[in-house]
């Protein structure tokens, strides 16, 4: 191989203790082979020491970019052993990089399945992306425990929906600030802030944040520069909850309620509905119709791993409509008797597109097939200023392991993929995008729009988002 | 004749003029029960609905600096009677918009009968040469009277089928159409027929404009034909009970009927010879349609030229800005 002549050269430069020759005059097989013995010392180091490595993480994560494409040129051919454990053990902390430490358990299992598992460096590498999370030190500031409860609740995905979330992170953060207290010498609007901005590190570092989380948290920060200088501390922090709880209330709740009662127009008297997984604000659209009395029955489309429309059946099946469940793979059997279809959303896009539950995408592609109206239902505070084109840009990995394994008992354990095994990783993005052409109205609390027209939202609302 | 949302203004403005109300209250309530008598003495109160909306929002901005009741009445009157003779000269606007799209020779096809197309029409005529194929628009017939009138004018004009419009459309160089109304996603609700015509200019690629004025404009959003209020059950509903077969009860055999295709042998088949629908055929029949706002290439207004996205645009700037 051409790449073993010049594998001396450098490695007898150092022996020999002159000053290291520069990368620049280097060939290019000298710079990979040095990068090779440098990231597996590093790796041996690593592999020896603890599971948690949130320091060595960020070198690895940037020295990765370069090693890819020399791993993708010399191809499967397979270079020295030590090449090859190396790009493992990087390729592993970087996909399985959102499962959570702090579990310990599954975190501890990393280590070893990543000698096991053999280059796959095309398919990993596209969504190479979305596993690169900055890891904050635990213990970095003070956590506020209702803070470190929330993110492992959110790393377990205990807590999912893009609602239940953003509910559950500003209640937690008026607890947060409630137990504050200023420092001397400071105030509470600069000092506040950074603490917060600590917290949500960690909550990050759980789980990326979603749309609405962000939001949320953007209008708090404005409140607290917001708050009066002199004001006394008590005061301030009862004036911060109140607003937080205001914004609950009027941006989610109460959005809630309007959206069912616009989206309720939309249902008559003998339509069947179709929904695919489970979003909160459809489940209240649904409800509230039924309490109006309308007839209609509702096919609930799921998907693996998660599996959250069962929730839903059992909700709606509760409250006496009639349902039928069947799996995405099903839904072209269906599909033509629908007509209507409500969808949810994690995030709506400033191009119209909407951001959500991996697999709505396809719902809304085969609705549109059929000439049948897509309806997605979606609060305003849910809105991003960002333009999405596609899903890959911007998506999240989930994890094959806890609450995502749930299984049917029929269907032997040993026969499904749990998780990654040699020549054989698992993919799991949780989130879609929908892009406009396939929506046909969009409802939000300040009325039904197309999907082309978010940019009025703002002017309709009269405030910033 | 008027356009009916600036009919149902001027009606709603006529009755708040005449109006004895004492207070705010019995003004709110004398203007909800005459929306409610336009809306319910009419089948098709789309049009009417959208000049209701309009007067609803002259009052709602109206009663933002509210004094004495009689002040309020009259800055209402006089505010109806302001949109109704700015309105007037909404057309005249348009055509002036449409002109630019009127080349030389144009040929163009034109929908059943609408004010506006009429207007454009005569205006692009002065200065160029146009010839005008319209559709004859059953059951009404209403594109005959445009023809009337466009060839009175001194403009070529055809009538054609309905179902011919697939075959002159490559001869086509743009559809003009007008409006009863244009809703928030950016569709067009036309007489019946109008979304037919769409699809086809859609599939031929020849440009469709909607030539409609802002008052036509409503926050309505359907999600599909079936979504239209004018739509029910009475619209083309299978018939409850077929009737039976009438050659049976004559005794004739299968072969004979065959036969005699032509002259009716027996007393009910005398219906077989019809050559156009019965009166309660026509009335189970939509008498406008909802055309999708990717059909349409532009809405041409008296506010500006808007893309289908843009309508909504406009819209909530006026309603909910």
């Amino acid at each position: 191989m051409s790449s073993e002549q010049p594998h001396q050269t450098p490695q007898q430069g150092r022996e020999s203790s002159q000053p290291l020759r520069s990368p620049k005059t280097m060939t290019k097989a000298e710079r990979r082979e040095l990068q090779e013995k440098q990231r597996a010392a590093k790796a041996s180091a690593k592999a020896s020491g603890q599971a948690n490595k949130p320091a060595t993480k960020q070198p690895e994560g940037g020295g990765e970019k370069s090693s890819g494409k020399p791993s993708g040129k010399q191809g499967s051919g397979g270079g020295p052993s030590t090449q090859a454990q190396t790009l493992h053990q990087r390729r592993g902390s970087r996909v399985g990089g959102d499962i959570p430490r702090l579990g310990g358990g599954p975190g501890g299992n990393i280590v070893s399945d990543l000698s096991s598992r053999s280059i796959n460096p095309r398919g990993v590498r596209i969504f190479s992306h979305f596993g690169l999370q900055q890891k904050s030190g635990a213990g970095k500031g003070l956590i506020h425990p209702a803070v470190v409860r929330l993110g492992l609740l959110f790393s377990n995905f205990q807590i999912t929906g893009a609602n239940a979330r953003c509910l559950a992170t500003l209640i937690t953060f008026k607890h947060v600030i409630q137990d504050y207290t200023t420092p001397r010498n400071n105030t509470l609007t600069r000092h506040l802030m950074n603490h917060l901005s600590a917290q949500i590190s960690h909550l990050v570092a759980a789980r990326p944040m979603s749309v609405t989380m962000g939001n949320a948290i953007r209008q708090l920060k404005v409140e607290i520069s917001g708050v009066d200088i002199d004001l006394p501390e008590q005061d301030a922090k009862e004036s911060l909850c109140e607003k937080i709880d205001n914004y609950i209330q009027e941006r989610i709740t109460v959005a809630g309620q309007v959206i069912a009662q616009s989206a309720g127009f939309k249902i008559k008297n003998g339509d069947v509905l179709l929904t695919y997984a489970r979003s909160s604000v459809v489940e209240q659209v649904l409800l509230q119709a039924h309490k109006e009395g309308k007839s209609f029955s509702v096919y609930v489309v799921d998907s693996r791993p998660m599996l959250e429309g069962k929730k839903l059946l059992a909700a709606l099946t509760s409250a006496g409509i009639p349902c039928t469940y069947l799996l995405l793979s099903a839904i072209g059997s269906v599909i033509a008797e629908v007509s209507t279809v409500f969808i949810g959303a994690h995030s709506l896009h400033s191009n119209g597109a909407v951001h959500s539950r991996a697999g709505t995408a396809l719902v809304s592609m085969m609705a549109k097939q059929h000439s049948i109206p897509v309806v997605v239902c979606c609060e305003t505070y849910k809105i991003s200023e960002t333009v999405q084109l596609d899903s890959f840009t911007k998506n999240e990995l989930g994890p094959m392991n806890g609450a995502f394994s749930i299984f049917p008992i029929s269907i032997p354990r040993e026969s499904l993929a749990t998780e990654n095994t040699a020549n054989l990783e698992i993919l799991n993005p949780l989130y879609d995008l929908t892009p406009p052409r396939n929506i046909t109205a969009v409802v939000t609390e300040v009325g039904v729009i197309p999907p082309t027209s978010i940019g009025t939202i703002h002017m309709a609302l009269g405030r910033m988002i | 004749k008027v356009a009916p949302p600036l009919a149902a203004i001027m009606a709603l403005t006529e009755l708040i003029e005449k109006s004895t109300a004492g207070t705010m209250f019995e003004l709110s309530g004398v203007l909800d029960k005459g929306t409610q008598q336009l809306t319910d003495r009419v089948p098709n109160s789309i049009g009417l609905n959208a000049g209701c909306e309009l007067f609803n929002l002259f009052v709602t901005v109206a009663t933002h600096d509210l004094g004495v009741l009689s002040d309020f009445k009259d800055k209402l009157v006089r505010q109806g009677n302001q949109y109704i003779a700015e309105a007037a000269l909404y057309s005249e606007k348009i055509a002036g918009f449409t002109n630019g799209f009127v080349k030389d020779g144009s040929v163009i096809l034109t929908h059943s009968h609408s004010r506006v197309v009429m207007k454009a029409l005569l205006h692009a005529h002065k200065r160029k040469r146009i010839s005008v194929y319209v559709t004859e628009a059953k059951p009404r017939g209403l594109g005959l009277k445009t023809h009337e009138m466009l060839t009175a004018a001194g403009i070529p004009c055809t009538v054609v089928l309905d179902s011919a419009v697939a075959y002159v459309m490559d001869k086509v160089d743009f559809v003009l159409v007008g409006s009863e109304a244009v809703v928030e996603s950016g569709g067009l609700i036309n007489a019946t027929g109008s979304n037919q015509i769409a699809i086809i200019a859609k599939y031929a690629n020849k440009p469709f404009y909607a030539l409609a004025e802002s008052f036509k404009f409503r926050r309505l959003f359907p999600l599909s034909q079936y979504d239209l209020p004018t739509h029910g059950p009475g619209i083309l509903p299978f018939p409850r009970q077929v009737p039976p077969p009438t050659s049976v009860t004559n005794g004739q055999s299968p072969s004979d009927d065959l036969k005699d295709a032509g002259p009716p042998v027996s007393p009910s088949a005398g219906s077989l010879a019809r050559k156009s629908m019965s009166a309660e055929q026509i009335a189970l029949n939509p008498e406008v349609d909802y055309t999708k706002p990717d059909l349409i290439s532009l809405v041409i207004s008296d506010v500006g030229i808007l893309t289908p996205e843009g309508v909504s645009h406009y819209l909530v700037g006026m309603f909910a800005g």
